[in-house]
């Protein structure tokens, strides 16, 4: 089902698509995420014989690059009034109701409670490990784990199918 | 941090591996850090957070795209079903911009493959 083995570390950026270097630019593997990675997980959302096209991955590459920083922005302007140096999960969460994306928001507060009950588990537990528990590694992917898209927010436990889902336009973006 | 998830099952194909579900941590971070001023410092719960939420935005966008390639009766996505997915999605502002950046690589793909000849 995947396009390539899945390495242990993605740090280096993975397999790249061979966009052309822009003089001066940041490096390729610091403006894109893995297209592998991101290929893997468009096979997830399609049928068993679909294939999916270089450009599609490529378009979704830069699709992906632009939606981390439209929000990411949203929530640095939002800590910088608020004279806060840490962007937080709440800070996204409202970044994403400023811009649109309403429909994301509910899954994702409980996504957040929960991250937070597993990180306050796990750091009064004496046997915990690296204290990195997320929702999802502490029971609370249930029976969820073979939803169609396998998408995140399936996996805290909510039926959340994304393409019954009606976005609004987003405002204001370049 | 485990590579699966899930019920603890002995069959394989009902392990979804954590890599598969989710793009790097660490690529996320350098993404949003690029963003922010140098000062400016990010939580591993909101890395987090935004690694839930770009998987479904890239599941959300493929199913829409999946859809059309299946009415259509054909196997491939492509970069112009992504376009379509996202202004029906209501992600109008990404969809032109995509369009003519797919149009421009098309056109020096083909630039490039003359030049060769």
């Amino acid at each position: 089902m995947s396009d390539a083995p899945a390495s242990p570390s993605h740090e280096s950026g993975g397999e790249q698509s061979p966009r052309g270097s822009l003089s001066g630019a940041a490096r390729e593997q610091d403006r894109y995420l893995p297209i592998a990675n991101i290929s893997r997980i468009m096979k997830k959302a399609l049928p068993p014989n679909g294939k999916i096209a270089k450009d599609a991955k490529d378009t979704m590459q830069e699709c992906v690059s632009e939606f981390i920083s439209f929000i990411t922005s949203e929530a640095s302007e939002k800590c910088q009034k608020e004279k806060r140096k840490t962007i937080n999960g709440d800070d996204l969460l409202w970044a994403m109701a400023t811009l649109g994306f309403e429909d994301y928001i509910e899954p994702l507060k409980v996504y957040l409670a929960r991250y937070r009950e597993a990180e306050g588990d796990t750091k009064g537990s004496a046997r915990s490990g690296d204290g990195s528990a997320r929702p999802d590694q502490v029971g609370l992917a249930g029976q969820n784990a073979q939803l169609v898209h396998q998408g995140s927010l399936n996996y805290i436990g909510l039926q959340v199918q994304p393409q019954h889902l009606v976005m609004p336009s987003m405002q204001g973006h370049e | 941090m485990e590579d699966s998830i899930g019920g603890s099952s002995s069959n394989d194909n009902n392990i979804i591996k954590e890599q598969d579900r989710l793009l790097p941590i660490a690529n996320v971070g350098r993404l949003m850090k690029q963003i922010l001023p140098q000062n400016a410092k990010i939580s591993k719960e909101a890395k987090e957070t935004m690694q839930e939420c770009v998987s479904e935005f890239i599941s959300f966008v493929t199913s829409e795209a999946s859809e059309k390639c299946r009415k259509e009766r054909r196997k491939t996505v492509n970069g112009d079903d992504i376009c379509w997915a996202l202004a029906t999605l209501g992600f109008d502002d990404y969809a032109e911009p995509m369009r003519r950046k797919s149009r421009t690589k098309i056109q020096e793909a083909s630039t490039n493959q003359n030049d060769l000849c």
